[in-house]
């Protein structure tokens, strides 16, 4: 019914909607709330055309009761040993996650249109989510490692530019900036899996990938398989990256809900069911996904409990569901995950969706915190700091960064370029030997070293000097006056040949010295 | 001085895209100075347009040098006058091109001696063509010494710092010195060949002085003679480059340089063409096993640089100190010797050339409005110039590799090809991606984000519709790149595997 290479419009759409209100906005034509209209409708579309064309797709799977399977259109990039097709897999997980994740994408741009009616920033907004949505489609359904690298990304900026949506408030661009330095760790991980399957398995594909275990090493497996695990825990804000979703809250809601609620705190997840049958291969990195699964679950219990404001808890809420999801991965239970997935991405976004309205929709006040962690001092404090993860990634990571860089900065100016005759002092005697013409005062030092080199050929210079002046000593007046006539010559064309003396010295010396 | 002996086959291109610019330097004594940067300007797109031709007309199929040129020059000396490009150079003549364009455009409100700025600015355009195409050892080193007369003037009469005069004389001798070791190394290469009888693949060397690049890639040197001549070349273009610590020069040139030629010196980066071109193939087994030079320097360079510009408040050093990151980046991918890295090498060096030449000049507008590209005097720019707000972000993500610009695929291959080199040094460059996005978006936090606190910067004009089209000029090529990188891979492929085949032992 529906030819499946259709489906790589499926993330395109929602990238062309993204790329025309850029486009409009940069060119100044959609601006301010009359060009509302056409923007929310692009979105709309871009979106919708893009869940029809999946709906499409579903349907004609249940009817042929089989997917179309991995679909491979052209290739993207195509040189030695690095061949990337534009590849998609419409399997069972991924046409039924993109068509929940179309179905939700679509259901927040609907919400946002009249939730940021009249804000200054709309058609950023909406550039910005609908690149998001791209991302998201792209990713989930991407054949292959890059693919889903590229809405990985995708997503990644989509989210930076969301929690610094009010660029004017110096605590949303610290935090957005904070969030997409730690997703850069994940970042790292997913590319170095990608970069070790090609070396040890000469592809990118994910169904190479998955079923590549049989070519590895234990150790390889496990370091091919720990950089995608470690993309994903970083991504699903688990233990020890947990901190970051607390900060991630800055942007509008609807972007709150889609990104950090329902959606991208997901992907992690989906990228642990995508690589189901590699990761089951390593037994470590199973027991490493059920103790950080379950020390998220408590994380997010212990913070969760602890939050005044509405969106705060409830994000920690979904990451303790999503910490489930970890724990049920490693325990070797992927399709209870997937579900689980499912349905908490749909409930999540309703209720986050909703947060601005709980003030009305509750009928009395909201419950104090529960007793038993209110009595234990201690491990409160811990929950409303959230277990320090963001003070002790500051003094493990971030601070002897900017001290190492201090050092280096140190290094650099007062031995590499004192050494090489850059200081700061070397640059005011130049300025004075171009202030001051040359001087025939006795005595006065004839040439100036600038830098280690430079003080080594200024010692050589007046051992030279000396030695000269020794010769004249020793010959007669004449013999000195016709040196110091040719002296004067040669002096002449010196100066005929160069403006800054300093120059032409030090080229000759340096010719000298390469001589 | 030149004999030209052309084939009547083909138009001496490559002859006329050096000579043009230099002949147009010279006719702008005769304009009006009000019409110095228009007709700098008209030279500068036929420039472009017939780089273009040149590219159009390689076939990367086919092996060895195209558009060749040669003519007699000194007889005695064989010395020749000897042009060509094949596909790993070809590229950088439009990119060239299309640069200086967008620095002549920039180039507004020159009060000074316009027309001396724009004949030295289009003297500078043809001897740089003149780099990327001469196949003769002594020809490129005459055009690579003679860059320096128009750079040094530039710099030190139009230079916007106070120590201008310091920073062009400085620049001077760091390159004179370079030059030196080069043309030392050259002179090796030259009569190593005296008594190497060797005739592979039909070559037969002469007995005297061979200068004719072709040759001496036929005819590789013993490998016990290699050794110098790989030091002094590397050397000799490491100053250039800049790599870590032969760097030292260019903060000062950022800081004191016009930004227009700042934005050229920072981009088109010449010392690394010269060792793709020159240092490694013409010593290829002393390359191949003193890799570990190569590969250390490039890691140094990545974090050395990375890390100087996380702690820089000025913008303009920090530019300077990104790009000696990025160089670092290429080194990398160079020292695997693989194809994937080497390919990779040669794309991020077409993609930085627009990004930092792109970066510098936003650096630059923003400076003209703001008196300043230091810290305590920017802040919540996104404000008051949201178009050059978006190109820097576009420029900086593009510098560190995200997907959909020309930066992805570069830093793919170069880390691909040096994980399956070296897994160590790989990962490490893995880790200075991290650097890479922390000082970019620290900077960009701090200048663009938050709000506006100045007046100079409250009141800045957003760019110009000339501005913009620069910045859109520069972008498009790593945009179009980057979404559709397969005719670029395509088109440097071969020539890149054909480069990896000089070197003789396979990768350790």
């Amino acid at each position: 019914m529906v030819d499946a290479s259709w489906i790589g419009l499926v993330p395109l759409l929602p990238a062309l909607s993204a790329g025309w209100i850029g486009i409009a906005l940069l060119g100044g034509w959609q601006q301010g709330e009359r060009g509302e209209r056409v923007t929310a409708r692009v979105a709309l579309w871009g979106v919708g055309l893009a869940l029809g064309l999946l709906l499409l797709l579903d349907l004609d799977a249940l009817l042929l009761a089989r997917t179309p399977g991995s679909i491979a259109l052209f290739p993207w990039m195509d040189t030695v040993g690095y061949r990337v097709m534009v590849s998609f897999i419409l399997d069972p997980l991924g046409l039924a996650l993109s068509t929940l994740a179309a179905l939700l994408c679509w259901l927040t741009v609907r919400f946002a249109v009249c939730y940021l009616h009249r804000e200054a920033a709309f058609q950023r907004f909406f550039a910005s989510l609908s690149l998001f949505a791209s991302g998201l489609l792209l990713f989930l359904l991407a054949g292959n490692a890059v693919l889903a690298f590229v809405g990985w990304e995708l997503m990644g900026l989509t989210s930076y530019l969301l929690i610094g949506y009010a660029n004017e408030r110096s605590q949303a661009t610290g935090n957005a900036t904070r969030v997409l330095l730690t997703n850069r760790i994940g970042d790292a991980g997913f590319l170095a899996g990608i970069l070790f399957s090609y070396v040890w398995l000469g592809g990118g594909e994910w169904g190479d990938i998955a079923g590549g275990f049989a070519l590895l090493s234990s150790l390889q497996l496990g370091i091919l398989a720990g950089g995608f695990v470690l993309a994903a825990l970083v991504k699903s804000a688990q233990f020890p990256f947990a901190a970051w979703v607390g900060r991630a809250l800055e942007g509008p809601t609807p972007s709150s809900a889609a990104f950090y609620g329902a959606l991208m705190i997901h992907a992690g997840v989906f990228l642990l069911l995508r690589l189901q049958d590699l990761i089951a291969q390593s037994p470590f990195l199973m027991v490493v996904l059920c103790l950080l699964g379950l020390l998220t679950v408590l994380y997010g219990l212990l913070v969760g409990l602890v939050q005044t404001d509405v969106k705060s808890g409830l994000i920690a809420a979904g990451q303790t569901q999503v910490g489930w999801m970890f724990l049920a991965c490693g325990l070797g239970w992927f399709d209870w995950a997937a579900w689980h997935l499912a349905a908490h991405a749909g409930w999540r976004l309703y209720q986050v969706l909703n947060a601005p309205s709980y003030m009305h929709l509750l009928p009395g006040p909201t419950r104090p915190v529960w007793v038993a962690l209110h009595r234990r001092q201690g491990l409160y404090a811990a929950a409303i700091a959230r277990f320090w993860l963001d003070p002790l990634t500051d003094v493990l990571i971030t601070r002897p960064t900017q001290n190492l860089a201090r050092d280096l900065q140190s290094l650099d100016d007062n031995l590499v370029n004192r050494l090489l005759g850059n200081g700061a002092m070397e640059r005011i005697l130049f300025g004075q030997l171009h202030a001051s013409r040359p001087t025939e005062k006795p005595g006065h030092r004839q040439v100036q070293g600038v830098g280690l080199f430079g003080a080594l050929l200024e010692a050589l210079a007046n051992r030279l000097q000396w030695l000269e002046q020794l010769v004249l000593r020793m010959g007669g007046e004449g013999s000195v006056r016709s040196v110091a006539q040719l002296g004067d010559y040669l002096l002449r064309i010196d100066r005929l040949f160069s403006e800054p003396r300093y120059l032409v010295l030090m080229i000759l010396i340096t010719f000298v010295v390469a001589l | 001085m030149a004999v030209l002996s052309v084939p009547l086959a083909s138009l001496p291109l490559l002859s006329l895209l050096i000579g043009l610019p230099l002949v147009g330097a010279v006719l702008l004594g005769l304009l009006p100075a009000r019409q110095a940067r228009s007709f700098a300007l008209g030279v500068g797109l036929v420039e472009a347009v017939l780089a273009c031709g040149v590219v159009w007309g390689i076939n990367p199929e086919q092996a060895g040098f195209q558009w060749l040129e040669q003519g007699r020059w000194i007889p005695t000396l064989h010395l020749q006058y000897l042009l060509g490009v094949d596909g790993l150079s070809a590229l950088f003549l439009p990119l060239s091109a299309l640069l200086f364009v967008g620095l002549v455009l920039a180039s507004t409100g020159v009060q000074r001696l316009p027309r001396l700025y724009f004949a030295l600015l289009l003297a500078l355009e043809g001897i740089t063509i003149g780099i990327f195409s001469a196949l003769d050892l002594l020809l490129f080193f005459l055009f690579w010494e003679l860059t320096l007369i128009p750079l040094y003037f530039l710099v030190s009469l139009w230079g916007i710092g106070p120590q201008r005069r310091f920073a062009a004389t400085q620049y001077t001798l760091w390159m004179l010195g370079g030059g030196v070791l080069l043309l030392f190394g050259f002179l090796l290469v030259a009569t190593g060949h005296g008594d190497w009888p060797a005739a592979t693949d039909g070559f037969r060397a002469p007995a005297a002085l061979l200068f004719d690049l072709p040759t001496l890639l036929a005819t590789p040197l013993p490998p016990e003679r290699q050794w110098p001549v790989f030091l002094l070349l590397l050397m000799g273009f490491a100053v250039k480059t800049p790599v870590v610590p032969l760097h030292i020069w260019l903060p000062t040139v950022a800081m004191e340089g016009p930004v227009v030629v700042v934005a050229m010196m920072t981009g088109l980066k010449l010392g690394a063409y010269g060792l793709i071109r020159f240092a490694l193939p013409l010593a290829p087994q002393v390359a191949q096993e003193w890799y570990g030079v190569l590969v250390g320097l490039g890691v140094v360079g990545i974090f050395y640089g990375g890390l100087l510009a996380l702690v820089q408040s000025n913008l303009r050093r920090l530019l300077a100190f990104a790009s000696i990151s990025h160089v670092g980046f290429v080194l990398l991918g160079l020292s695997t010797f693989t194809v994937q890295g080497v390919q990779g090498a040669l794309l991020q060096l077409l993609n930085f050339t627009l990004i930092a030449s792109g970066l510098f000049l936003l650096a630059g507008f923003i400076r003209q409005r703001t008196d300043s590209t230091e810290l305590v005097h920017l802040g919540g720019l996104v404000h008051s110039m949201p178009k050059a707000s978006r190109f820097f972000l576009f420029f900086g993500l593009a510098g560190m590799g995200m997907p959909l610009t020309a930066g992805f695929p570069a830093e793919q291959l170069i880390l691909l090809g040096s994980l399956s080199a070296y897994k160590g040094a790989a990962l490490a460059a893995i880790g200075g991606q991290i650097l890479g996005a922390g000082y970019f978006f620290h900077y960009y936090r701090r200048a663009f984000l938050g709000p506006a606190r100045h007046r100079l910067v409250v009141q800045a004009v957003d760019l110009l519709p000339r501005e913009w089209a620069i910045m859109v000029l520069l972008a498009i090529p790593v945009l179009v790149v980057g979404i559709y990188p397969g005719w670029i891979l395509h088109f440097t492929q071969l020539p890149v595997v054909r480069w990896v085949a000089q070197f003789p032992g396979v990768a350790p």
